[in-house]
């Protein structure tokens, strides 16, 4: 079927200059696009974040979200589970399911994905890596669905996750470690699964902006392909399963620069740098997320204009999947009414503005492709400082990473308060409280805290086969001491009734560490430890 | 009088530290001295540290809805060691139908969807005052 404007002028797929000089949609270096595949004609994969409760109660909104046109998931952990702290942790207790599902044993991810159509939805977790891996793996098994045909994602950012977000408080060894496994099963048993997803957006909102964010990203990126490579994997075995999943922010035009710079500074490192051969390796997939650090508190309908600008931006910049953060996130995770603005945005960005029909629309506008060898040569540069300061794992330690996201929490504020950040409703146009009552109703409503998950947790604890699961958490132990791939134990560790937190003790008490970071008489005998009864 | 001093905190497993870390700016850059204790504090590490540092305001940065138990506990650790360290709050989460059941469990200052530097400075202010004023009457 030919594409034509309202007025019946007759569109193509891409336009180019005449003559067919300079870059091409789906051609080396994929600035204008990524190659594309022959078997999706689907614009973008259209998701919305979900998770609150248990799996249960997280299955429920699943499956709402996928009735009303979803076509990818991405589920969120709450802050126990981010924090690899099992609901019944002292620490943990009053944050069960508040902001994200529970998840710390199989049963959770059963009930998470039950009826759940695994050959028809991608499945994008944002949770600890190797714990959303394991669970998917023992779900997909129970529902008899084969691993080689898994689609969907978990996201890594391992040389981060202590300095901002949610810190596991494991040294970085044995996140970098615990990644490149990861990466490492899914080469070998889910090809069409991405288990790189190198994840800017967690990172960037500590307030970085655009050009420091994907330097960062880079610089994790390449590090992790060179360990990978380091181990004896070849490069066109996992390259063209790395994905990125980037934050999108206000600048509209930044965003789209940032996007298509990201793609061709990516092919080119492949090629040139990582001798990649496959043209799939070169050519990544950029998944989006919009910035909740740019939606705010105060008149609560205007996300809803943000997120829809945000993903205009991110559409005009060819993203393969895209979430918008919803117009309650200053308060909560995503409410049913925020899930169904945030869906019906991109479906009408999608189906009836136009805008996706033509592939890369502002490739050759001066400016944009001005903004777009800037932002290259900037994001490179700045690689190239940072890696020039040593081995990145030793900048973590050293807490050179740290400072960058302290000072950018500290800007990004202050930019606001000064007023050399303009934000409608905060700093300019700001309404009397009484007065900002749109939607602020639906924006504050809570999410009371699941304590019968965690009375659910305990029962489990003692009613299990506790013989099993210390001998599973043994493995994991003797699995940190060695060498052979950690996601294996795990995956074995959870299917034997061992828990995500009990696991994670058991990490850390063979690496020398206390079992329990937090200080904390844990309840009963101690959680993780070998004397589980 | 010598600079106030202001302790911020996070309590439990809230991880959103923009907040905390931004405020702490904010009243450095209006003289005052802060020590950021940093993210996973509970009621008593929060209260043993304050005290034993001696601040004039302790301020809990509010990001996840843990801090409706979290924040009267920590009053209540405070007060039981017989000290009158005023408690703020802070942050998005805050409704106002919470502020005001923060404010009967004892929080002097609430600082919910807008974090309007200048007001928390004020009332930072105010309030080390009148816990030394208060001081130096019972001393």
């Amino acid at each position: 079927m030919t594409m034509k404007t309202r007025s019946g002028l007759p569109l193509q797929r891409a336009y180019g200059t005449p003559g067919g000089a300079g870059e091409t949609p789906g051609e080396f270096p994929f600035t204008r696009g990524r190659l594309s595949n022959p078997h999706t004609q689907a614009a973008w994969i259209q998701r919305e974040l979900s998770g609150e409760g248990d799996g249960r109660r997280s299955n429920e909104q699943i499956r709402y979200l996928l009735e009303h046109g979803q076509t990818g998931i991405d589920v969120i952990g709450d802050a126990p589970t981010q924090s690899l702290l099992d609901p019944d942790h002292p620490l943990a207790r009053e944050a069960v399911g508040t902001q994200g599902v529970s998840l710390c044993r199989k049963q959770d991810f059963l009930d998470l994905f039950a009826g759940v159509p695994f050959d028809k939805v991608s499945i994008s977790n944002s949770a600890p890596s190797f714990v959303s891996l394991s669970g998917i793996v023992l779900a997909a098994r129970h529902a008899g669905f084969p691993l080689d045909k898994l689609r969907g994602s978990v996201l890594l950012g391992p040389l981060y996750t202590e300095d901002c977000s949610y810190a596991w408080h494991l040294p970085v060894e044995l996140r970098v470690r615990l990644a490149l496994d990861c990466i490492e099963y899914c080469s070998r048993h889910m090809p069409k699964f991405h288990a790189y997803v190198e994840d800017t957006y967690f990172f960037s909102e500590a307030g970085l902006s655009p050009l420091e964010e994907m330097a960062l990203g880079f610089v994790q990126m390449r590090h992790l392909t060179r360990k990978l490579m380091a181990r004896g994997v070849d490069i066109d075995s996992f390259a063209p399963r790395i994905a990125m999943l980037v934050n999108c922010s206000m600048d509209f035009f930044e965003e789209i620069a940032k996007i298509r710079a990201t793609r061709r500074l990516f092919a080119k490192m492949m090629r040139d740098e990582f001798g990649a051969k496959n043209p799939r390796s070169m050519s990544v997939a950029i998944t989006s997320h919009t910035s909740g650090l740019s939606l705010t508190a105060q008149q609560p309908v205007n996300n809803i204009v943000r997120g829809a600008i945000q993903a205009l931006s991110l559409v005009l910049g060819g993203v393969q999947a895209l979430e918008i953060s919803a117009f309650d996130e200053a308060y909560r995770t995503p409410s049913k009414d925020a899930h169904i603005v945030g869906l019906r945005t991109q479906q009408i960005i999608d189906l009836e503005s136009g805008v996706a029909k033509v592939l890369d629309p502002l490739g050759g506008s001066y400016f944009v492709e001005r903004l777009t060898d800037e932002m290259e040569a900037g994001i490179r540069a700045r690689i190239d400082e940072v890696e020039a300061l040593g081995d990145p794992e030793t900048l973590v330690d050293t807490g050179y990473f740290r400072k960058i996201f302290h000072h950018a929490m500290e800007d990004s504020h202050l930019s606001v308060e000064k007023g050399k950040t303009s934000l409608v409703g905060v700093n300019v146009h700001a309404m009397a409280q009484e007065d900002d009552t749109l939607l602020r109703d639906v924006a504050s409503s809570k999410i009371e805290t699941w304590h019968g998950h965690t009375e659910e947790i305990i029962r489990f604890k003692r009613e299990r086969n506790i013989a099993r699961c210390c001998a599973e958490l043994d493995n994991v132990a003797r699995a940190v001491k060695g060498s052979d791939n950690l996601v294996v134990a795990v995956i074995e560790a959870l299917d034997g009734a061992a828990t995500i937190g009990e696991i994670v003790t058991s990490m850390r008490r063979a690496l020398g560490m206390p079992g329990d970071i937090f200080d904390h008489p844990l309840p009963q005998a101690n959680a993780g430890d070998r004397h589980v009864a | 009088m010598s600079r106030e001093f202001v302790a911020i905190a996070i309590m439990g497993i809230d991880q959103h530290e923009n907040g905390a870390i931004a405020i702490a700016r904010v009243l450095q850059e209006a003289q005052m001295k802060v020590a950021y204790f940093g993210k996973f504090q509970t009621p008593a590490s929060v209260a043993e540290r304050a005290i034993g540092e001696d601040a004039d305001v302790v301020g809990i940065s509010c990001h996840s809805w843990e801090y409706m138990t979290l924040v009267p506990a920590l009053i209540d650790e405070l007060r039981r060691r017989g000290s009158d360290i005023p408690v703020v709050i802070g942050g998005s989460v805050i409704t106002p139908q919470d502020d005001e059941k923060m404010r009967q469990a004892g929080v002097a200052a609430v600082f919910a969807t807008s974090m309007d530097g200048e007001k928390v400075i004020e009332s930072v202010r105010e309030l080390s005052a009148q816990r030394r004023r208060a001081r130096s009457l019972s001393a």
